[in-house]
């Protein structure tokens, strides 16, 4: 237990010297931002997908709840920005309450069934009818608390938070409690789990971390329209990001998302087909050889990794 | 087990900071699409920053656009360079480009990229409202101009903004004046009208209906689609059902293919049948659908299918396709005299700005403005920096001698 504690602070003070540090040396604060943002994402997933094999394609429907969430919160309640963004995750967490009953699926129908009602979310958000309050397709302007210093530290402290509740969640008895419906829910039931009530928890929990990264988003960039920020490669990256990195561990997502974000960085930008094609044959070596994720290379050592 | 354990941690962190290290790095050596990216442009070149998206959904209209900035580029470069006001001489441009594939969020990075690393002169939007979005804050907070080339989005321009111009395009909601008063001069009373919902379109729509309803008419179909619509039947029965002598489809250029199509295949003809693109890629759709497909159809057309008259800075359009087609091997469409546009913009705002910071620059902007005719209509912006010189005429597409022609109707 010793052992562990240590090493997630390790991990904790790395991410919050790194994402301090990197702005410093480094202008485009950008690319550091959406890092976190698809950082803290993958935990997200990590959280539902790593604890209780739930792959949520449609998960960008909780980052653009939190966007629409903090702009309607900002726009319309005249609500200051930190209770915005709290609101905002929460909008995500409503969100995700309505949509409970998906988690009556599972497999393929859970994610394909989550992809639907990301889109449905979507539709409503951008519909013309619905103008009055989310300015349907016109998009958002947010330049009244446009301020990308402190929604940047922002970013930070919720990746920081989540990647300890990811750390809190690994060792805690709830977490093996998900694993344990992982891996057989009946099984899990009778030995006294309370198995949707578990399920639904991490599912809010995991809203939530996505509400919040889309309010900080949505924060930061200030102007967005509907397809922004319910755009489908969201969920794409964060999935992948956590499947290449390893599910169910804290470092996992982390490695994922740096790996393959700033390979996106390094030539993805400049020559996307090069990228595509570099990211499509690892995937397909990943899935082949490391179904478990770059960290089961350590696993596989027997090197413990947090 | 605890040495192991120790070594395991120790290695993650390693392998996380190498990691973050060559993230960083990732972007700073992306390569511009003309040459490796500098952090400072050297004295004797205008360094020109922009975005352009060879994939994804704006690939088609973000390219040509792209094109044109640079065949203008390339035609200045030629000439020895520009004159540049501030600097008293002719400099050469410097081109730094950026691959944003359509995404906002990488779009947003390498905006944040031009400005904070490469630290170029003047700042290019990439096409269209949704990757323009990204840059307005920045090139606010960043105290630079953006040169906004065809994102009309009404959420950009408000009253007094200095850090937005306009180049190419007026916005969109000016877009159906010209619609408006020609179903009026019909007498038509009777008209269907399906746009997509997005800003583009929905605000088009409203325009239209609000002029429509001052000279008494209420449309009989007016319904909003998602814009990934892909097939228009079941839309089109319900607003034929309605008898309308004018079907009018807003969308963007995929739209217009899937709403033509099913026209098409549906047999069914209106008196009025509009759509918003042919006009301005009619190559695209003369492909897609063939002369015989095009006949009839109204549209906006945009230049090069007219030819602005009284132009008095910067190629005519014939000038322009002569040496376009020279220069690429292609013929241009109107997204390429729109990239083309900005180019001269740029050029006049060079011209006349007495330094490079952004308030010298919006000043020499908003002193040429309404004085400038180009090859793409009167350059003239409001003081939102929203463009308000261009018309957009409507015209019918007709075949004649086995050629599309355009028929001008207002």
């Amino acid at each position: 237990m010793r052992k562990n504690k240590l090493s997630n602070a390790i991990i904790l003070v790395v991410l919050a010297v790194l994402f301090i540090l990197t702005p410093l040396l480094y202008p485009n604060q950008s690319v550091p931002f959406q890092m976190m943002a698809f950082m803290t994402l993958a935990q997200g997933i990590n959280l539902l997908y790593g604890f209780t094999g739930y792959l949520p394609f449609g998960y960008v429907g909780f980052f653009g709840s939190g966007a629409y969430g903090v702009s309607i919160l900002v726009l319309l309640l005249h609500w200051s920005v930190i209770p915005a963004v709290i609101g905002g995750g929460l909008f995500a967490v409503v969100v995700a309450l309505l949509l409970s009953p998906l988690l009556r699926l599972s497999g393929a129908y859970f994610s394909i069934g989550s992809l639907a009602a990301s889109e449905i979310v979507y539709y409503v958000v951008s519909n013309p009818n619905m103008q009055n309050i989310t300015q349907g397709p016109y998009g958002i302007n947010l330049a009244g608390i446009y301020d990308p210093n402190t929604s940047y530290y922002a970013m930070l402290v919720i990746l920081l938070i989540f990647t300890a509740v990811v750390m809190y969640v690994k060792n805690s008895t709830f977490g093996m409690s998900l694993l344990a419906i992982k891996e057989d829910p009946v099984s899990a039931a009778m030995a006294g789990i309370n198995v949707v009530r578990r399920r639904v928890a991490i599912w809010l929990v995991s809203a939530f971390a996505a509400g919040l990264v889309g309010a900080v988003y949505g924060w930061y960039v200030s102007v967005f329209y509907p397809s922004s920020v319910f755009d489908l490669t969201i969920s794409i990256f964060a999935i992948v990001f956590t499947l290449f990195g390893g599910g169910g561990t804290v470092l996992g997502p982390i490695v994922g998302t740096i790996v393959l974000y700033g390979l996106y960085n390094t030539i993805g930008v400049s020559s996307p087909q090069y990228f595509q094609l570099i990211y499509g044959l690892l995937i397909v070596v990943l899935v082949m050889f490391l179904p478990q994720g770059l960290t089961s290379l350590l696993k596989r050592r027997g090197i413990n990794v947090p | 087990m605890q040495s192991r354990f120790r070594k395991g941690t120790l290695w993650a962190a390693a392998a996380l900071s190498g990691s973050m290290f060559l993230a960083g790095c990732g972007t700073t050596t992306s390569a511009p699409a003309s040459g490796p990216a500098k952090t400072k442009s050297p004295a004797a070149e205008i360094s020109i920053g922009t975005l352009y998206a060879s994939t994804g959904s704006f690939a088609t209209s973000s390219m040509p656009e792209y094109q044109g900035l640079q065949f203008w580029i390339n035609q200045v470069n030629a000439a020895g360079g520009t004159y540049v006001k501030a600097a008293g001489k002719k400099e050469k441009i410097r081109l730094v480009s950026y691959n944003d594939q359509s995404s906002a969020q990488t779009a947003t990075s390498l905006y944040n990229q031009l400005i904070t690393v490469n630290h170029v002169n003047m700042l290019v939007a990439d096409f269209g409202s949704v990757l323009t979005s990204v840059a307005v804050p920045i090139a606010q907070e960043h105290k630079q101009l953006l040169f906004d080339q065809s994102g009309t989005g009404t959420t950009f321009f408000t009253p007094n903004n200095p850090y937005i111009v306009l180049t190419s395009l007026p916005t969109s909601a000016l877009w159906p004046t010209s619609l408006a008063n020609y179903l009026i001069s019909q007498h038509y009373k009777n008209v269907a009208i399906v746009y997509c919902e997005n800003d583009f379109d929905q605000s088009q729509d409203q325009t239209l209906t609000r002029l429509l309803a001052k000279a008494g008419i209420t449309p009989t179909y007016n319904n909003a689609v998602p814009t990934s619509t892909s097939s228009y039947t079941v839309i089109l029965h319900n607003m034929a059902a309605t008898h309308p002598q004018a079907v009018i489809e807003l969308g963007y250029p995929n739209n217009d293919i899937s709403f033509m199509q099913a026209l098409q295949a549906s047999g069914s003809t209106f008196p009025t049948t509009f759509t918003i693109f042919p006009g301005q890629l009619p190559s695209l759709f003369e492909k897609n659908f063939g002369m015989k497909g095009l006949n009839n159809m109204f549209t906006y057309p945009a230049p090069p299918l007219f030819t602005v008259q009284g132009v008095n800075y910067g190629m005519s359009i014939a000038q322009f396709e002569q040496a376009f087609k020279k220069q690429t091997g292609s013929s241009p469409n109107f997204l390429n005299v729109a990239g083309y546009n900005t180019g001269l913009i740029l050029q006049k705002t060079l011209a006349t700005a007495t330094s490079l910071s952004q308030k010298s620059m919006r000043q020499a902007v908003t002193g040429f403005s309404g004085s400038i005719t180009t090859l793409d209509g009167k350059f003239q912006i409001n003081n939102q920096g929203a463009q308000i010189g261009e018309t957009l005429p409507v015209g019918q597409f007709t075949v004649s001698n086995g050629k599309l022609k355009v028929n001008f109707m207002s």
